[in-house]
């Protein structure tokens, strides 16, 4: 590598933004993360790496898209003839993705993964790959994406961008600033009414000439306040609708954690997820549970489709789940896979490693960071950063 | 001369230790019994011993040789062999076959040679067969030779794994409970093959048992285990009377 | 087997790919011709990755990058040295082959070795994505031509020189089923296999298990990697996008077809997977159209196909009879399916919505191919062939038995 190379790097990257990427990696670590809880709790009852999951993911969002539809937010229909979006809509359209996910995840589980329960678990990992194959391939069939079609912006209510101050600047820099904008307006009063009393004279007189320059003087002592003032503040430009993805993906996970910690049924999926023979000894109904949780990691992925289509915009097609649902699992085996803390975190890692390197200026290797780094992770521990390992007995 | 010696070897599992300073020697062509109430630790220092485990502490000396830690299959090599508690043949796989891949330690062809069906690794694979099926008519199984090792009977199945043991050509031969779920004829046919075992073909063994009588008519030397530590050693008339060995198995002295 | 057999065999395979070669250049066109080419590549990914999955018994599902970097290795080696060397023409495909097949196993290696950690599914796993990390960065590395422009990278690059002999690819499948064979039939095969049932055991019995994983992996990929040599020369142009994650998909979708440890069964599963496709792909309806199938067909095969396989798993697993008695329900179902599924599709074609709907028959072929692969999964995971093998011995006996038959009248 050329010497100077890495100075010329570092000039390149732009630290301004720096904060407003971390942000937004932590949103994309967030549907991550969804996607991930679902990973991590089929694998932690059923040992089973759901394949299919991407793609429960991806029928999420053409979910989505088709309520929009319903409600009137057709590709034909002309801006000024859409409707009104309302929280209430983005409501109904999250539980319409919530509801088709985990009804497919269900069947997927009933039909498919079901009857392979007592096969080698190559069969299992072998029947989700053909499953994964069969939505992605049938979707094609029968779903639009011939021009892939997106969400219309205008569903999303909150459209505006918000500034948020994350670190406040110190009390006298914003003085500064006051002083030498009061500076300024003075000035530029001065001699404004100087030009509106001797008009064309003054212009050209030396008295005018003073007056310009100590008014453009005020200015510049303005620009450099308001600078210091701005890098020493750390603020991030966000749009409105992508925190609404933080703070319902927080939502949900919060009622995933009480779930677990608190009720019977979140009982018996741990009991399940460390002894699935055992726990069905000591009666726990576990084809029930086995369904309770493709019921909630597919819900939980539809969600997360439901806010990517919505907020982010991006085109669906029917390989929309195949890089999220790799990367989501990635995430779940850094995190630890069988470990719901752990696929949280593992999401937001996931997330904000994307966007740095996207922001480092290595956005074609953006995708080949997470298989770097499943494969560091399974190579160093395996078990990930929050799981552990365990011995195998003779 | 000790064939093998185990000296303080001790093994934990993060707070539980499962051996702990056992010692003990078995001398070359002695027939050695290893008892205890279940969970004593029995199987574990088979696993010690045979490398599947690396001891925390102490060490493993094979004919004057440290084999602590050594990989398993180098220490197969040293020769040491084992059977398994609970069976582990290569379900399904011919018995013959079974016996052939223990026999490959012994091969003299090599990979490239496999590859490419050199008529020196046709001859080798036909040399380890003959081997194999020697093995397996030394334990009365060679009319089995070419059925599947899943379906054989239990009885056959336990024979099968000595023969495969044997096929190593051990000088130490380790048995996990080879008598667990026979009946007593089938009891003193095995007592009958072990002790051929040690006539016919030289070996020394080491067995782990839970029935006493077998235990007590055919070892010579007999070391107890209790909550992973040695409690009692000697022959049989002396450890059948220990009061400690009494207490370990029954609960307090009567 | 006497040597006299063994190389009357070899003859008689060399013979036969030289036959091969002759009738396909004088009887097909150039297209038909290449559809041969890559048959006879499918088949040595197929017994390749058989080897590593099904003898061996570990989780490798990310064959196609062995297949890919054999590809790129002919491809960057000659983009920087043909022409520039005294070697030139098939001696050049042949030390490419050689270097190809070096380049892949290596990558064997490296992808063998965390298979020494890892069990199962996580295996797997690293497999897939060390698949994907080939591709992707194939993809970054831009090369520059003599001539200025970009090659390389996402567009592709041509490879010189073209080559494509029938009879040289087809010879290099038999050569790796040969070796495979040869491996099966050596105590070293029954080691692997062995490793396959029960690795502890098998360590336990002296085998040196991290040594012939790692083995099977380099063998297996070694023969990927000159599947990928060949195909760069017949081909003449290599990019990133002939090697997708679905590619590893198919032929896994062949080995699992054709049941795992069965080398034959690798074999036929790939010619079957291979040409039903390509000749569903050649139909043309009598309008010289391309085939569609209506919506009311589709559904109505769905429904049996879904129908029968739940009558195979209660044939399978529950119905306690003969074998005779439970082949005949096999063969019952089939017939069943058939029926069952043109009738369901001519009743329904009278609902208008499903009649109208039409869908490409080549669309068509990947869902085929995913449903196939659900399905053998459900009704015989051990796949169609299981463990058999054919062998001239097992020839024989048929042979023999069916004398016996004959003979008894």
């Amino acid at each position: 590598m050329v010497p100077g190379a890495g100075l010329s790097l570092a000039a390149a990257l732009d630290f301004g933004t720096l904060p407003s990427q971390v942000v937004n990696g932590v949103l994309n670590g967030a549907i991550y993360a969804l996607i991930a809880l679902g990973y991590t709790m089929v694998y932690g009852v059923l040992r089973l790496i759901n394949f299919a999951h991407g793609e429960v993911y991806m029928l999420g969002a053409y979910t989505a898209l088709f309520v929009s539809w319903a409600y009137g937010f057709r590709p034909d229909v002309p801006p000024d003839q859409l409707p009104e979006s309302s929280l209430a809509t983005l409501l109904v359209m999250m539980l319409a993705s919530m509801a088709v996910c985990a009804t497919v995840g269900v069947l997927i589980e009933r039909f498919a993964y079901r009857p392979m329960r007592n096969q080698a678990r190559i069969s299992s990992l072998i029947t989700a790959i053909g499953v994964s194959l069969l939505l992605q391939y049938g979707g094609g069939l029968f779903l639009p994406q011939n021009p892939p079609p997106t969400m219309n912006e205008r569903v999303n209510p909150y459209r505006q961008t918000l500034e948020l101050t994350l670190v406040g600047a110190p009390q006298q820099l914003s003085e500064a600033v006051e002083a030498a904008r009061r500076e300024f307006q003075a000035a530029e009063r001065t001699f404004e009414e100087r030009l509106k009393s001797e008009k064309d004279q003054f212009n050209l007189s030396p008295e005018g000439q003073r007056l310009r320059d100590a008014k453009f003087e005020a200015e510049r002592r303005l620009r450099d306040a308001e600078s210091k003032l701005n890098s020493a503040q750390v603020t991030v430009r966000v749009g409105a609708g992508r925190l609404a993805i933080l703070v319902a993906s927080l939502l949900l996970m919060f009622l995933l954690r009480q779930l677990v910690l608190f009720t019977p049924t979140g009982r018996a999926m741990r009991a399940v997820s460390q002894d699935f023979d055992s726990a069905a000894l000591m009666g726990v109904n576990v084809d029930r549970i086995v369904t309770i949780t493709f019921v909630i990691g597919s819900a939980l992925a539809g969600a997360g489709a439901m806010m990517t289509a919505t907020f982010l915009g991006t085109s669906i097609t029917p390989y929309y789940g195949v890089l999220p649902g790799v990367k989501a699992f990635v995430a779940a085996v850094l995190g630890g896979i069988g470990n719901i803390p752990g696929a949280v975190l593992g999401g937001l890692l996931m997330g904000v490693a994307e966007t740095l390197v996207i922001w480092a200026g290595y956005s074609q290797f953006a995708d080949a960071v997470a298989f770097v780094v499943l494969i560091v992770v399974l190579l160093f521990r395996p078990g990930g950063l929050l799981g552990s390992s365990a011995v195998e007995k003779v | 001369m000790s064939l093998l010696r185990l000296e303080k070897a001790t093994i934990r599992f993060g707070g539980l230790v499962a051996v702990n300073e056992v010692s003990f020697e078995i001398a070359p062509g002695e027939l050695f019994g290893l008892i205890g109430p279940n969970g004593a630790g029995k199987t574990t220092c088979f696993n010690l011993i045979t490398g599947m485990y690396r001891p925390t502490g102490g060490r493993i000396l094979f004919k004057d040789r440290d084999i602590s830690g050594l990989p398993v299959a180098q220490i197969v090599r040293l020769g040491i062999s084992r059977t398994f508690q609970n069976i582990r043949l290569f379900g399904s796989l011919t018995a013959l076959d079974n016996v052939v891949v223990a026999a490959h330690l012994h091969r003299r062809a090599n990979l490239i040679d496999a590859l490419l069906g050199d008529p020196r690794s046709q001859a080798d694979t036909e040399r380890l067969r003959g081997e194999a099926m020697r093995y397996l008519s030394a334990l009365d199984l060679q009319d089995v030779a070419s059925a599947r090792a899943s379906d054989l009977p239990y009885g056959k199945q336990r024979r099968l794994e000595i023969a495969r043991a044997l096929a190593t050509q051990p000088d130490l031969l380790l048995l996990d409970e080879p008598a667990a779920g026979m009946n007593p004829a089938e009891k003193e046919d095995l007592a009958g093959v072990v002790r051929r075992l040690r006539s016919e073909f030289g070996k020394t063994i080491l067995l782990i048992e839970h029935d006493m009588r077998f235990v007590m008519g055919l070892c010579e030397r007999i070391v107890v285990l209790d909550h992973g530590e040695k409690i009692s050693e000697g022959p049989p008339d002396h450890v059948r009377n220990d009061p400690k060995v009494i207490e370990a198995y029954l609960g307090e002295a009567v | 087997m006497a040597l006299r057999v063994r190389i009357a065999s070899i003859l008689a395979g060399m013979a036969g790919c030289w036959l091969l070669d002759v009738l396909c250049r004088g009887m097909l066109r150039e297209s038909e011709q290449r559809l041969v080419v890559l048959a006879g590549l499918y088949v040595t990914l197929a017994v390749s990755l058989n080897l590593i999955n099904g003898i061996a018994g570990q989780f490798s599902i990310g064959h196609a990058a062995f297949y890919q970097i054999g590809a790129y290795t002919a491809g960057y080696l000659a983009f920087f040295y043909y022409g520039k060397l005294p070697l030139q023409g098939v001696p050049w495909l042949i030390a490419m082959l050689f270097l190809g097949m070096g380049t892949a196993a290596l990558a064997g290696l490296v992808v063998g070795l965390p298979s020494l950690r890892l069990r199962g599914d996580y295996l797997a796993i690293v497999t897939l994505g060390f698949g994907e990390i080939i591709r992707i960065v194939v993809q970054a590395i831009d090369l520059t031509a003599p001539t200025g422009e970009q090659v390389g990278g996402a567009l592709g690059m041509n490879v010189e020189p073209r080559i494509r002999i029938v009879g040289l690819v087809w010879l290099f499948a038999l050569t790796c089923i040969a070796v495979t064979r040869n491996l099966c039939k050596s105590s070293h095969g029954l080691a692997l296999l062995s490793i396959r049932e029960d690795e502890i055991a098998s360590a336990a019995m002296g085998v040196q298990v991290p040594k012939m994983k790692v083995a099977a992996f380099m063998i297996g990929s070694a023969f990927a990697g000159g599947a990928g040599v060949l195909l760069a020369h017949s081909e003449s142009f290599i990019s990133p996008s002939m090697f997708p994650m679905d590619l590893s998909f198919i032929v896994l979708t062949m080995v699992v077809l054709g049941g795992s440890g069965s080398i034959t069964g690798a074999v036929i599963a790939a010619l079957t997977l291979f040409y039903v496709p390509e000749y569903l792909r050649g139909l043309k309806a009598p309008d010289g159209t391309a085939l569609t199938a209506t919506g009311a067909n589709l559904v109505g095969w769905i429904v049996a196909v879904v129908a029968a396989v739940v009558v195979v798993r209660w044939l399978a697993f529950r119905f306690r009879g003969t074998a005779r008695q439970r082949a005949m329900g096999y063969l019952a179902t089939a017939v069943g399916l058939l029926v069952v599924g043109r009738a369901l599709g001519w009743i329904l074609s009278s609902v208008p919505a499903l009649q109208q709907a039409e869908y490409e028959v080549q669309k068509l072929r990947m869902v085929i191919f995913a449903g196939s692969l659900i399905v053998i999964m459900l009704v015989r995971p051990e796949g169609v062939l299981g463990r058999h093998e054919f062998s001239w011995d097992w020839l024989a006996r048929v042979l023999r038995r069916q004398r016996a038959r004959e003979a008894a009248g």
